[in-house]
């Protein structure tokens, strides 16, 4: 529903359509029949957030509620923004139309930490004071969630409660508190301090933090009896937790067009740089039928004629090939396309081969993540070259000719061979195509190599470690463009600027809470866009906070310091990490989960593969 | 198999689409409705839809087309309205089926609604400029084309126009050249007269029905 007012401005800017809601399947319900209304904001284009998989599940369950209305919020364009600003149009939700500061809650999630500036910018276009200190009604309530809330202190100061873990029950229990201390008049604070006693609620104004002198933290306390220390949420029985049966069907073309269909949580692996393989530990998986009714149901009500199984490594799934086949039981009669994102290396087999291309051939991307053996080792990727090699020559004898690598620079111990060597797998993947008996005939074969910087984050095994500098990184850039000798590698590589400040922000502590206020203030927005970001205007902000951005991004930390983000337990020991931190030092691997448990510390939840039977032990 | 040209009407949030968006739409809720439309038979097998005549995006349309080839010759035309409607954003809403009578190319003109309102100038105005302008012999506007920016006199292409003041807006009544050799967007028109009266306007247009080169009434 859009006012008249908004529909002046929309033949003025691009793409107008993400702009007026109307979708088939939005939810519109009656505002006065209705006890909360919940603004979901996604800090990004329209056409990014409507690709979200977790903001389609929290939609759909909310809505379900009778007593709550949740409404769709998208950061607008630049071109928008600044048509709202000059007519005085506060950013509003697309089902009613309504300003986001009429809403009860106005969430987030938080799915990279460069949309932080969004975040404040969508408040700031909202009209609403962008420091919790400033709200004080029991209205407004800045909510926050996702992978980025697991070190919330930079935004700390912004956000009245972060839900750690999986939203879907805290959630619901958060907001079915709000409304009952509303029917009981109780104040804002109140209702913050009985939030922050549900498991799962993070209220970062009932804590206080001191620093030492060098800058690091002295200690993180409670104020009153807030809990000392914050344990995630998770789901426990993916079977039986809610899963939306329909999706809002954007009127544009979005990033992701298509249904999504989850088929498990958490990752086996354990590779050392990756957040996500410990933040969601255990895995957790649906069942095949499950999955299949779900998927079947989610095509006939959509009218998409794509799904893909969404999970951080589809060919882990244990009953992968058995899926596939009743997948394609109805798809190829029903003219819906399969696609499994997230291959591993060592997962691409005929047999998945196979079922998968009976429906659409799209392009094939592996992350062996690191050049040399030793690296992979390091990070624990468990990917031999052979493997890989073995997995092209596969794929290039079932009719592929391009392939895309996905690797990382700036890892921890690399060394410039270590780098070169990225070069030269590039080169094997090309000869193995030209040793192949029966490659596609008369094409030449194109491998895309990729690096991005890595970028250290909490809750995993190289939380202490530095980034490399920016010049460091440059060097290396140019190193492996130099090592590539044949025109049939392409070879791209991240903006080493927008890594650097993502590491200052993922391992950020309240101080930074200044920097981004200034930030807002100064208009900074889109900062995950080449359009808007710069990294030496950001520089210069952090100069005149005091703030030295190489503390948070190029420090190596030692294993006995406070780290801001210590009070948050998402399952998975401190000791653990440190052990593994330390077999990364000597080219240790760690077998995955299914092989063997490792002990480290997700068994609590007991749940998903920590109760699994192991092969080897029947 | 018998062809089918379905009618429908695009405003609302739908009028902000495009033609892109709107044939991604219409794909969808032809896949959805199961109606046993031909499929491509392609690598990706998809509902075989054609447009007679975009409509380009910020225009209402009230009786666009779209034409699919049915592979049931006898499946009803009302199931086809009851069903489609169902699959399909309430911006767009399917009021009937035919069979074809002409050929898409056969369209040559378009009729067009324009409603015109500028906040810091009154109707009287904007009529008397608009009757000024629309009198001119030529009416010149850049074009860009493949080959750079081109002049062209859009007054040929205007077959016939009506000006109505009304109590907030001024109404342009107009018939233009359109079809995939020769077409004149009304939004030209509009800015040729923002830059000849020095106004600034807000317009809403609105396609009202389409015209062969007898200006019979497509069918």
């Amino acid at each position: 529903m859009v006012s008249k007012e908004v529909e002046k401005l929309l033949l003025k800017v691009q793409k107008p359509g993400r702009y007026v809601g109307g979708e088939l399947n939005e939810v519109i319900k009656d505002k006065n029949s209705v006890d909360v209304r919940f603004a979901f904001c996604f800090p990004d284009t329209y056409e990014v957030g409507m690709s979200h998989l977790g903001m389609k599940i929290l939609y759909s369950q909310f809505n379900k509620e009778d007593y709550i209305w949740c409404e769709r919020v998208f950061a607008p364009w630049v071109d928008m923004e600044e048509e709202m600003i000059k007519n005085n149009i506060p950013l509003y939700a697309l089902e009613s139309g309504d300003p986001v500061s009429d809403f009860d809650f106005i969430g987030f999630t938080l799915q990279y930490e460069l949309s932080f500036t969004n975040m404040l910018n969508m408040l700031k276009l909202s009209n609403v004071p962008i420091k919790s200190s400033d709200r004080k009604e029991l209205k407004q309530i800045v909510v926050a969630g996702g992978p980025c809330a697991c070190n919330p202190e930079p935004i700390a100061d912004f956000v009245d409660i972060f839900f750690i873990g999986e939203g879907e029950e805290v959630d619901l229990e958060v907001i079915n508190l709000f409304r009952e201390c509303r029917k009981e008049g109780k104040s804002k604070a109140e209702f913050l301090e009985l939030c922050s006693h549900i498991e799962g609620v993070y209220v970062p104004s009932l804590y206080d933090v001191s620093y030492n002198d060098d800058g690091t933290i002295k200690s993180f306390q409670p104020k009153g009896d807030a809990p000392a220390v914050i344990h995630k949420r998770l789901i426990k029985d993916m079977d039986n937790c809610f899963y939306p049966d329909n999706f809002v069907i954007p009127l544009v073309e979005i990033v992701h067009d298509r249904a999504v269909q989850e088929i498990f949580r958490g990752c086996i692996r354990g590779c050392r740089f990756c957040q996500a393989g410990f933040i969601y530990r255990p895995v957790r998986e649906k069942s095949p039928e499950t999955i299949n009714a779900q998927c079947k149901a989610l095509c006939e009500n959509t009218g998409y004629d794509e799904v893909s199984l969404s999970s951080l490594s589809s060919s882990d799934y244990s009953q992968i090939v058995p899926l596939l086949e009743k997948l394609n039981e109805w798809s190829k009669d029903e003219k819906v396309s399969i696609s499994l994102p997230s291959l591993r290396v060592d997962g691409f087999t005929d047999d998945i081969m196979n079922k998968i291309k009976t429906v659409r051939k799209s392009g094939l991307t592996f992350a062996p993540e690191a050049g040399s053996q030793r690296m992979r080792d390091v990070i624990n990727k468990n990917v031999r070259e052979e493997e890989l090699l073995a997995t092209c020559a596969t794929a290039f004898e079932g009719g592929w000719t391009t392939v895309k690598l996905y690797f990382m620079i700036g890892l921890p111990t690399e060394t410039i061979e270590d780098v070169e060597a990225i070069a030269k797998l590039g080169q094997a993947v090309v000869d193995t195509y030209y040793k192949c008996p029966n490659k596609p005939k008369g094409k030449s074969v194109r491998v895309t190599v990729s690096a991005s910087s890595f970028v250290p984050k909490p809750f995993t095994p190289f939380q202490w470690e530095p980034q490399d500098t920016i010049p460091v990184l440059h060097e290396k850039q140019v190193h492996i463009k130099e090592s590539i000798t044949t025109k049939k590698i392409q070879f791209n590589y991240h903006d080493a600027d927008t890594s650097y400040l993502e590491a200052v922000f993922a391992r950020g502590d309240r101080k930074l809470c200044k920097v981004m206020e200034l930030a807002c203030e100064r208009g900074f927005h889109f900062d995950g866009w080449n359009d808007c970001f710069s990294l030496e205007k950001w520089l210069e902000l952090f100069d005149e906070c005091g703030i030295d951005p190489a503390f948070y991004a190029n420090r190596r930390r030692s294993f006995d310091e406070i780290l801001p983000w210590d009070h948050i337990d998402y399952g998975v020991t401190k000791d653990y990490l440190i052990k593994e931190c330390k077999k990364a030092y000597e080219n240790t691997t760690t077998p995955h989960c299914r092989l063997k448990c490792n002990n480290c510390g997700a068994a609590k939840y007991r749940e998903g593969v920590c109760f699994e039977k192991r092969k080897n032990l029947v | 198999m018998k062809n089918v040209r379905i009618w429908f009407k695009k405003d609302f949030e739908c009028r902000y689409i495009s033609h892109l968006d709107l044939n991604r739409c219409m794909l969808r809720a032809l896949h959805k409705s199961k109606i046993p439309v031909w499929h491509t038979e392609g690598f990706n097998p998809h509902p075989f839809a054609t447009f007679p005549l975009p409509l380009s995006l910020g225009f209402r349309g009230v009786n666009e087309c779209m034409d699919v080839k049915l592979e049931d010759d006898n499946y009803s035309f009302e199931e086809i309205i009851s069903k489609l409607n169902v699959c399909l954003p309430r911006g767009i809403h399917i009021f009937d089926v035919t069979e074809p009578v002409m050929k898409a190319g056969k369209i040559a003109f378009a009729e067009f609604s324009i409603k015109l309102s500028s906040e810091n100038t009154n109707t009287t105005v904007i009529t008397e400029k608009l009757s000024e302008f629309l009198a001119l012999d030529k009416i010149e506007i850049e074009k860009r084309s493949k080959k750079g920016l081109k002049t062209v006199d859009i007054k040929q292409g205007i077959k016939n126009f009506e000006i109505k003041e009304k109590f907030d807006f001024v109404l342009l009544n107009v018939i233009l050249t359109a079809g995939s050799s020769d077409n004149v967007n009304p939004n030209l028109l509009v800015s040729a007269f923002e830059n000849y009266s020095a106004l600034t306007v807000d317009s809403d247009i609105t396609r009202n029905d389409l015209y062969n080169s007898e200006m019979e009434l497509f069918r």
